[in-house]
């Protein structure tokens, strides 16, 4: 484009195709048009624009290692042997990176789809623009991958469909809500109705407000997704404020704090209000909470007394019962995690497994030699990388620098965790690194003593976690408000007064959440927590109850000493270090069984915990006792203002997960 | 007047890694932990202390840095008395984001005359022998866009962090004998245009 300098690129993702074939079932893969699509700002008219790739590289795919490069697969024999020091696996690598690193490159034969689609008038007659206020609607579909298919105002035929297969709908759509808002469709919830923020209602609030609610009109203006979403209620609530004037100034910032955080966290600023339309969860008696006892971690023994002859695990379902009552013993963690995380298929032989290290290794180790393949040179001209890099020597050096593992200065547990992480990058080059990420793999690369291990056993952990780190923080968010959710069924009063006090969207659970307690408790009980949490028993997001069982115990002290807004983060803070795991989640299964065994449970809490579905009846565990019939409230509204209770909310946002 | 306690709240901004959670740990337990984690989520230490006889109760406000956490950090700006511009003189690209730490402070603490606002900058690890940025060049900035007192710091060392933190509330102070001067004739609206420097969201 001639005129670039002008325009500021909002959004841009590359891996965006799309299927000239039109019929969407058939997707054959070399009919696939692969190319970019961008967010503008022209003038202060907001542009989407696809175009096709043309050579455009991006360093995440740019470099592999040639065919003839064995080398990489002949590493594989090394990790064999377990007693091996760290220190030695460490050179071994570099060894093998030195051959490596002899090996030519190639560029990457961009597939087979190059083949078909070679010639650039070919590849043009894909590209697309349109304004974002000719957009009518976007359909979001689901099919292994998000596809979008726009449709505009005035077009007669729709626009090709954008399938999104190496992910970034998610984040598309949050760009252009920026822009424009967003809104599902009555008649089907997939489809999200577009219409552009009116310039003359803000223009007139602007006029309406004097000086003192600049902040507000301008972040209105600046974003209008958020500020609207938020409820013109909240914006009532702003105008007010600032109509108000500075006389309360020094009651005001704890408040204003918590209206900003709950416009952040959209949905729970709807609580506070019971609305028609939304299920308003009253007082359940949920009678008493069931005593459960622990149990004794599972032993080398317990464990391959479920291995068949040839190694696959056998009676899985009691297996993961006895992990979830005990978790498992060191020595077992290695072998037992990387079932428990997905990297080992449980019903696999060990042969299989043997051959599926060796290609895991293989591609480990491709996507190393990517990034160490990366010349000084080239980082100066890749930002995203520099960024990446320097937020990952920044953080290993601060990531449980207490534990032998990764004590001291050259410690090579430090390496491999620099290493891992990098590799990471080349994997999921969208995400990147986010801070927190290190925390989670740091107890994995601990317990797996092994780079390519660790790396594997991390990208399953990470599948998990991922919407924590996105762009938008959408798992976040979704967590917060499902806790609040949970906590408002178990404990009303409670909520009630971390809601009076400004706390009730939960913000100081953020850390317990982003990184899976990995901060509140000591190392070990990290280990423990995690594997426990890996069986995915009793219940769906069974750590949201985890951090029920934490609140539970400290609500007393919280209550009692009058806490506000700061205090109770303060103290939530402080507990770091000081949490002990085994009573924690005694109380926490305790709080499932008693929460599972009510009968008018609201229809959201049911969702969030996964007693909704037919789950309980093959449940082996049954938490202990044989779960209750549950008559669910079959309610038309939405539930308790998180989820709506026809679910399409939910099944939006799964959709959105690309 | 003088024998209240008041609270004044500060908060330390700038890029991961300059050291913001080392200042607030110096200056609160005057302990230095090599080993600290980064920070995630928000915290906060109080810490009182006498500045030209005030009893002062500083609660000092510490985030993490990385762009990603930023609306999860931003509200939290809101009721702030004054900001410590944190980076780190071995750390070229943290001096050059100061400038963008101001704006994202004051758009979203919505400060009302930003152009009064107490800000004090803190270049720390001053230490460390291999400099990125010189004391010149970061009492120039300091002096181009506001006037704002600038100290060397080393977290590490103690080097000026009780001092910088006293300053801080020094500048505060001085603002509210302003402003508790200008609350019964508030009745006068001081007219402000929106300023055109406004942080951009990308
Ligand atoms: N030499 C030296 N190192 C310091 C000093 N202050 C902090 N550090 C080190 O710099 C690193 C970063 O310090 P932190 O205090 O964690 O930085 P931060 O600004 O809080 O970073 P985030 O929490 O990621 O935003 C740590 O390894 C500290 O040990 C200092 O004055 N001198
Ligand atoms: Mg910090």
């Amino acid at each position: 484009m001639a005129a670039d300098s002008v325009h500021k690129v909002i959004f841009e993702h590359e891996g965006v195709f799309i299927h000239p074939s039109s019929d969407e079932d058939t997707i054959e893969q070399d009919l696939l048009v692969s190319g970019s699509l961008r967010i503008i700002d022209k003038d202060g008219e907001i542009i989407v624009e696809y175009r096709p790739l043309e050579d455009t590289v991006d360093p995440s795919n740019m470099l592999c290692a040639g065919k003839d490069s064995s080398s990489v697969v002949e590493w594989t024999q090394c990790p064999g042997d377990r007693s091996h020091q760290l220190l030695e696996t460490q050179q071994s690598y570099e060894t093998e990176w030195d051959m490596i690193n002899a090996v030519s490159f190639r560029k990457r034969p961009c597939s087979n789809r190059e083949g078909s689609l070679n010639h650039s008038h070919e590849r043009t007659r894909w590209a697309l623009t349109f304004s974002v206020s000719e957009l009518r609607s976007i359909t979001v579909k689901e099919e292994g991958w998000t596809f979008l298919i726009c449709k505009l105002k005035e077009a007669s035929t729709p626009l090709p469909a954008l399938h999104f297969h190496q992910g970034g709908s998610r984040e598309f759509l949050e760009s252009l809500r920026r822009f424009a808002l967003l809104t599902e469709s009555p008649d089907d919830e997939m489809c999200l109705l577009v219409s552009t923020p009116n310039k003359a209602l803000s223009q007139s609030f602007e006029n309406l407000l004097d000086d003192n609610s600049f902040g507000l009109v301008h972040k209105f203006r600046k974003d209008p997704y958020v500020a609207t979403l938020g409820g013109f209620s909240k914006v009532t609530n702003y105008i007010f404020d600032a109509l108000r004037g500075s006389e309360e100034q020094h009651q005001r910032p704890p408040e204003e704090v918590a209206d900003l955080l709950g416009e952040v966290i959209p949905g729970l600023e709807i609580n506070q209000q019971e609305e028609p339309g939304f299920e308003v969860i009253t007082r359940i008696d949920l009678g008493t909470r069931p005593q459960v006892m622990r149990r004794e971690p599972v032993s080398v023994d317990n464990w391959t007394k479920h291995q068949d002859p040839e190694g696959r695990m056998i009676n899985i379902p009691h297996l993961k019962h006895t992990i979830f009552k005990g978790g498992l013993c060191h020595a077992m963690r290695k072998e037992a995690w990387k079932f428990l995380l997905g990297y080992f298929p449980w019903d696999s032989t060990l042969e299989e497994r043997k051959a599926l290290q060796r290609s895991k290794t293989d591609e480990y180790f491709r996507m190393k030699l990517q990034w160490k393949s990366v010349s000084e040179e080239q980082e100066r001209r890749n930002s995203r990388l520099r960024d990446y890099r320097s937020l990952i020597e920044k953080d290993v050096n601060r990531t449980d620098r207490t534990n032998r593992f990764y004590e001291g200065i050259d410690n090579p547990g430090l390496a491999l965790l620099h290493d891992i992480l990098m590799t990471y990058c080349m994997y999921d080059f969208d995400l990147g690194y986010v801070q927190g990420m290190s925390d989670l793999l740091s107890p994995i690369l601990y317990v797996m003593e092994n780079e390519v291990d660790a790396f594997w056993c991390f990208v399953s952990f990470m599948d998990q976690m991922h919407q924590n780190f996105e762009e938008q923080m959408q798992g976040m968010k979704t967590q917060l408000i499902q806790l609040s959710t949970l906590l408002r069924l178990l404990d009303l009063a409670f909520w009630n007064y971390l809601e009076s006090q400004d706390s009730g969207y939960l913000y100081f659970c953020f850390r317990w959440l982003l990184i899976r307690f990995k901060r509140e408790l000591s190392f070990q009980d990290v280990l423990r927590l995690w594997e426990v949490m890996w069986t995915s028993l009793p219940c769906l997001n069974f750590h949201l109850l985890v951090c029920c069982a934490i609140l539970d115990s400290e609500k007393q002290k919280i209550m009692e000493e009058n806490y506000g807004f700061n205090e109770i983060l303060k103290h939530i803070n402080e507990l770091s270090m000081k949490l002990d795991i085994e009573e924690i989640l005694q109380k926490a299964e305790g709080i499932c069984l008693q929460i599972k065994s009510c009968k008018d449970l609201p229809h959201s809490v049911s969702v969030i915990l996964g007693f909704d579905s037919n789950i309980s009846s093959s449940d082996p565990t049954g938490c202990g006792s044989p779960p209750a019939p549950r008559p669910i409230q079959r309610q038309d509204v939405c539930s308790n203002g998180h989820l709506r209770k026809n679910s399409s909310h939910n099944s939006c946002k799964v959709a959105f997960i690309s | 007047m003088t024998t209240k306690t008041s609270l004044l709240k500060v908060i330390l901004l700038g890029d991961g890694g300059v050291g913001k959670s080392s200042i607030m740990n110096r200056y609160v337990t005057n302990k230095f932990d090599a080993h600290l984690f980064h920070t995630i989520g928000v915290e906060f230490l109080n810490k009182d202390l006498e500045v030209d006889g005030h009893q002062v109760t500083l609660q000092i406000w510490d985030t993490a840095g990385q762009e990603r956490f930023r609306s999860l950090r931003t509200p939290f700006y809101r009721g702030s008395d004054c900001c410590l511009l944190t980076f780190s003189v071995d750390d070229n690209q943290s001096f050059f984001n100061l400038g963008n730490w101001k704006k994202e402070f004051i758009y979203y603490a919505d400060v009302k005359e930003p152009e009064k606002f107490p800000f004090v900058v803190l270049g720390n690890k001053v230490d460390v022998t291999e400099r990125q940025v010189s004391t010149e060049e970061a009492q120039r900035w300091c002096q181009e866009n506001g006037d704002y007192p600038y100290y060397e710091t080393s977290a590490k060392d103690a080097t000026n962090v009780a001092v910088a933190f006293e300053e801080a509330v020094r500048r505060v102070l001085a603002m509210d004998e302003r402003t508790d001067h200008l609350i019964p004739t508030d009745t006068v609206k001081l007219h402000r245009k929106p300023r055109s420097a406004v942080p951009c969201c990308s």
